[in-house]
């Protein structure tokens, strides 16, 4: 289409997302399971920066920013020196505006995670929130997050995991619940935690963490099947009804997924020896 | 009729298009990464595809997975030496 503009249909999508996920692009961390998704996913963020053991002025780069939500806390509350990298220009912008609009300082820069082309040593904490199922080359983030750490800094991850091997005959049988996923999500690829602390370790890195949190995760299904339904019509006005029928498909097969214990989520974080 | 050799060919090639891969991969080049680039999921669609199409397929049915094209079409018959005019 020749007036087809990505960045508009990039806002729509994101507004769209924002009705079915709530402001933050990420899952959420459920202590009940009835409590509103936007409280969860902001302590799923608060996790994530409990173990990034923050500090005011501490060199932060956010891989996958997204569109700058989980960056605005670390810099409104932690007061960090942030720089988000993201490969989407739109994302950039998105981010920008969001920093500019609450009147934070942080730097944002259209960069590959897994080559970001950054000085060695040159960040005290990398961070990336829910991310690296996007990055086909799992080891390449990892190596790129050590080096580009200072000695004694810190990498911190979380992301949905593999939480058992899927053979390839099962692969097939299950193909079209995959395909489900890959329409709504885009193409992923989940590793078990195991895999990540394997590339920290290779890369000079000393895990600390490594938590299973699939059941605290598993609420979120429900919650944005619900926020499906309250924003029924505006979603479809956004995107149309078949991605919205796509995303409500693709909750009954994440749910399945992680009842039989295929994913999950997982939060993770290795040191850099000082 | 064109041979199941160059049927399969064929369909492989048009699945390749349909996924934005180069349909035009040459025959040697490998599979997945740093070739013709199928993630494990695309590598489960072709397999089904060839064996909807052709009632076996070399994915399924053999203990090791085909690392290049020339390798599944293998499966299919063996190729024909283009003759020298
Ligand atoms: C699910 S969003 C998460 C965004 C954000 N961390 C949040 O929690 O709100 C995934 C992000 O990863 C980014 N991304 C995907 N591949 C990337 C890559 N190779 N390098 C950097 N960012 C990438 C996407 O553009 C998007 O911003």
């Amino acid at each position: 289409m020749a007036d087809y503009d990505p960045a508009a249909h990039y806002d729509r999508v994101t507004r769209a997302w924002a009705l079915l996920m709530g402001d933050d692009l990420h899952y959420g961390y459920f202590e009940d399971p009835a409590e509103p998704v936007a409280t969860a996913s902001d302590r799923l963020t608060s996790l994530m920066i409990e173990h990034a053991d923050l500090a005011p002025g501490l060199r932060v780069l956010d891989v996958g920013c997204g569109s700058g939500g989980p960056a605005s806390r670390l810099v409104a509350e932690h007061d960090v020196d942030l720089l988000g990298i993201t490969t989407s220009a739109v994302g950039v912008d998105t981010a920008r505006g969001r920093f500019a609009a609450l009147d934070l300082s942080g730097r944002f820069e259209q960069r590959d995670g897994t080559d970001t082309g950054l000085p060695d040593a040159s960040f005290d904490r990398v961070w990336v929130l829910e991310a690296s199922h996007l990055m086909p080359d799992r080891e390449a983030l990892i190596r790129e997050a050590a080096r580009v750490l200072a000695p004694g800094g810190r990498l911190v991850l979380c992301d949905i995991i593999r939480r058992r091997e899927i053979g390839f005959l099962e692969l097939r049988e299950r193909r079209e619940e995959f395909a489900v996923l890959r329409a709504a999500f885009g193409a992923a690829r989940m590793d078990p935690l195991s895999a990540y602390a394997e590339h920290a370790a290779r890369h000079g890195l000393t895990v600390d963490v490594e938590t299973d949190i699939s059941a605290e995760t598993r609420p979120t299904f429900a919650a944005w099947r619900a926020n499906a339904e309250r924003h029924h019509d505006a979603v479809v006005d956004l995107i149309g009804a078949d991605e919205l029928d796509v995303f409500v498909r693709s909750l009954a097969i994440l749910e399945g997924l992680w009842d039989d214990k295929t994913l999950g989520y997982g939060i993770f974080s290795a040191r850099r020896a000082g | 009729m064109a041979s199941p050799r160059i049927a399969a060919e064929n369909v492989i090639r048009e699945f390749l298009g349909r996924i934005k891969k180069d349909p035009a991969s040459p025959l040697d080049a490998p599979l997945y990464a740093d070739g013709v680039g199928l993630d494990s999921l695309e590598t489960a669609e072709l397999s089904a595809l060839l064996e909807d199409e052709f009632g076996s397929d070399p994915f399924s049915s053999a203990d090791e997975l085909p690392q290049t094209l020339a390798e599944v079409l293998d499966h299919y018959g063996a190729a024909v030496e283009a003759e020298a005019v």
